[in-house]
């Protein structure tokens, strides 16, 4: 065979895939174009007849709690972020520096809470909170985000503290610094990466929460997108319009956090912490 | 995912932190019972007590009362009488159960496997040399950045009833409505199918940076050695990606039993009960029929099996590792 006639099929070959590629890429993202094209599209209700409209948007921001539910789930969301990260770093570094018995207990209760139902968690947590007044309240539904993404949000910061060699932070313990000291000024300084990373995760877990929510949260001026688009079906004939302009703004936060983020955010990383201890 | 494994042997040779504990020019002897030693494992301890806290808070504490609950005859707002292991049995001999733990096991077994079918056939296409690979990379993620309430909701506007865009094209096709979500055996299907569409970009992450690690030169080699593809992808590719096919089998199956929002807001466990998981029973006999006590057994046995299962593989995780 000659060269030529091998790189040329070589190169129909790469054609062929990304062919294929393209038909699977559009048969999978069928339910996304849905939503796109029935949030920019007149309602069935309207009067418009253009092409691409911004009503159905405008229609859920100015005449229903949409508004309040966005920011009730950015703040849920990003209170959630904070502190998991700011938990998990510390517990990480304990986990990756620390050896023994106690440690590698913990790593294993670790991994058996992440497999455990959040269900299991939901009902009593809900009768404990109800005393305490934290149900149909963000501050208990982000205590429970917390603790529900703590065990691999440590696990992250664990496998990428890891990754930061040792030996810088000897040479400021000959120097007489503390723990402390070369924790926050040598590893934190260094774990940009795994801390993103921790945060996208724990980004995505609170934003995406259906469960929780739901069984936490009674009235309106405090659901999160995800219970408050529940009540549009409530109606005898859905308005999918409206339905597809809230899901729009659903949909956006994690598509541009994992858009920005996603060079730091393997979600191989998860499953190497996991197989490294 | 092969840097922190890299690291984690280093740090577990000469240079383990109890090691590297003393100054240079210390004296080794009495290094446990020395004043360093013991209050770096102080700072240690004040380092994970938050994490702790929560844990024991947020998933101890309801660990423990629900097994006080499901041995009492409990509603929302006491704990009621004890009845002992009423509750377990009256869950055992409810035919309802059983048909959940079944089709748990469909649920589970067909979303593993079949992401993992699909997101392994995108990774190896993917790594071949593709015009625009990182862009399809990133579109085919969405599936599983778009949030479970968002998807669910196109693909009822898609398929829920005889009037949606799909079975109409299905009908103006000449066939009959397959009736997606309100024949029983059908929504079987069509909610494991919808699992398998929501979960493979995750496999196919996972199996891409499994692939990323495989040898090249194993496969110029083999195919000296005249080896055709098939025996490439069955005799270097498939053992070589073994440990983190394991892991991303365990780590599906955690996500498919834990399942709740897929399934009850495509079906709500329906028709007929024919699509309810364990998970999504134990939140309907809470919250829908008010038998706390029952609904926890019912989350309880989930979890007592989940945990079993998890903790054994976790050890196989172990061997794999050190094989």
């Amino acid at each position: 065979m000659s060269r030529q006639t091998r790189t040329g099929r070589r190169a129909s070959g790469r054609w062929w895939r990304f062919a294929l590629l393209t038909v699977i890429t559009l048969i999978v993202l069928v339910p996304v174009l849905a939503v796109m094209w029935l949030c920019f599209r007149p309602s069935s209700s309207s009067s418009s007849h253009a092409f691409f409209t911004l009503e159905n948007l405008t229609h859920v921001f100015r005449d229903t709690d949409v508004l309040i539910w966005f920011r009730n789930s950015l703040v849920v969301t990003f209170a959630t972020v904070l502190v998991s990260v700011a938990v998990a770093a510390p517990a990480g570094y304990a986990l990756s520096r620390g050896r023994g018995r106690a440690i590698s207990g913990y790593s294993l209760l670790l991994f058996v809470v992440q497999s455990l139902p959040i269900i299991t968690a939901v009902i009593p947590l809900f009768i404990l909170f109800a005393r305490f007044g934290l149900t149909d309240s963000l501050l208990g539904l982000t205590i429970i985000y917390v603790g529900s993404t703590i065990s691999v949000a440590t696990w992250m910061m664990a496998a990428y503290i890891d990754t930061i060699p040792i030996a810088l932070e000897e040479a400021a313990w000959a120097d007489g610094t503390g723990i402390w000291g070369s924790f926050l000024r040598i590893v934190l300084r260094n774990s940009l990466p795994g801390i993103l990373s921790t945060a996208t995760f724990a980004f995505l877990v609170a934003w995406n929460d259906y469960l929780v929510a739901l069984v936490f949260l009674r009235s309106s001026g405090r659901f999160t997108l995800p219970v408050g688009i529940e009540t549009f079906f409530q109606q005898h004939a859905t308005d999918w319009g409206s339905v597809m302009a809230v899901s729009v703004v659903m949909l956006l936060p994690p598509a541009i956090v994992f858009g920005a983020l996603n060079r730091y955010f393997s979600v191989g990383g998860i499953g190497g912490s996991l197989a490294g201890r | 995912m092969s840097a922190p494994e890299i690291s984690r042997t280093a740090t577990h040779g000469a240079n383990a932190p109890d090691e590297s504990d003393r100054a240079p020019g210390a004296a080794p002897i009495g290094r446990r019972h020395s004043r360093r030693g013991r209050s770096r494992a102080l700072t240690l301890l004040v380092l994970v007590a938050p994490s702790v806290l929560l844990l024991a808070v947020i998933n101890g504490y309801p660990v423990v009362y629900g097994l006080v609950q499901s041995t009492h005859d409990s509603t929302l707002i006491s704990s009621g009488a004890w009845t002992g292991l009423a509750n377990y049995t009256h869950v055992f001999t409810d035919p309802s159960f059983w048909s959940a733990t079944l089709f748990t096991l469909i649920f589970t077994v067909v979303g593993v496997f079949g992401s993992w079918a699909v997101g392994l056939g995108l990774a190896l296409l993917l790594r071949t040399s593709v015009p625009g690979a990182t862009a399809f990379k990133v579109l085919l993620m969405l599936p599983w950045v778009v949030p479970v309430v968002v998807s669910t909701t196109a693909w009822n506007w898609l398929i829920a009833t005889s009037e949606s865009p799909i079975p109409k094209l299905i009908h103006a096709l000449g066939f009959a409505d397959p009736m997606f979500l309100s024949d029983p055996t059908t929504a079987k299907v069509t909610v494991c199918l919808f699992k398998v569409w929501a979960s493979f970009p995750f496999m196919m992450v996972m199996m891409s940076s499994a692939l990323a690690a495989v040898d090249h030169a194993l496969y110029e080699a083999s195919s000296l050695d005249g080896a055709g593809r098939w025996q490439q992808l069955t005799r270097i590719t498939l053992p070589n990606i073994g440990r983190s096919t394991y892991i991303s089998w365990i780590l599906m199956m955690i996500f498919c039993v834990n399942d709740f929002p897929s399934i009850y807001l495509l079906t709500g466990g329906g028709p007929a009960n024919s699509t309810t998981t364990l998970i999504v029973l134990a939140y309907r006999t809470v919250f829908q029929n008010f038998q706390v006590g029952t609904g926890v057994a019912i989350a309880f046995v989930l979890t007592a099996a989940l945990v079993l299962v998890s903790v054994v593989l976790y050890r196989q995780i172990r061997k794999v590792e050190t094989a």
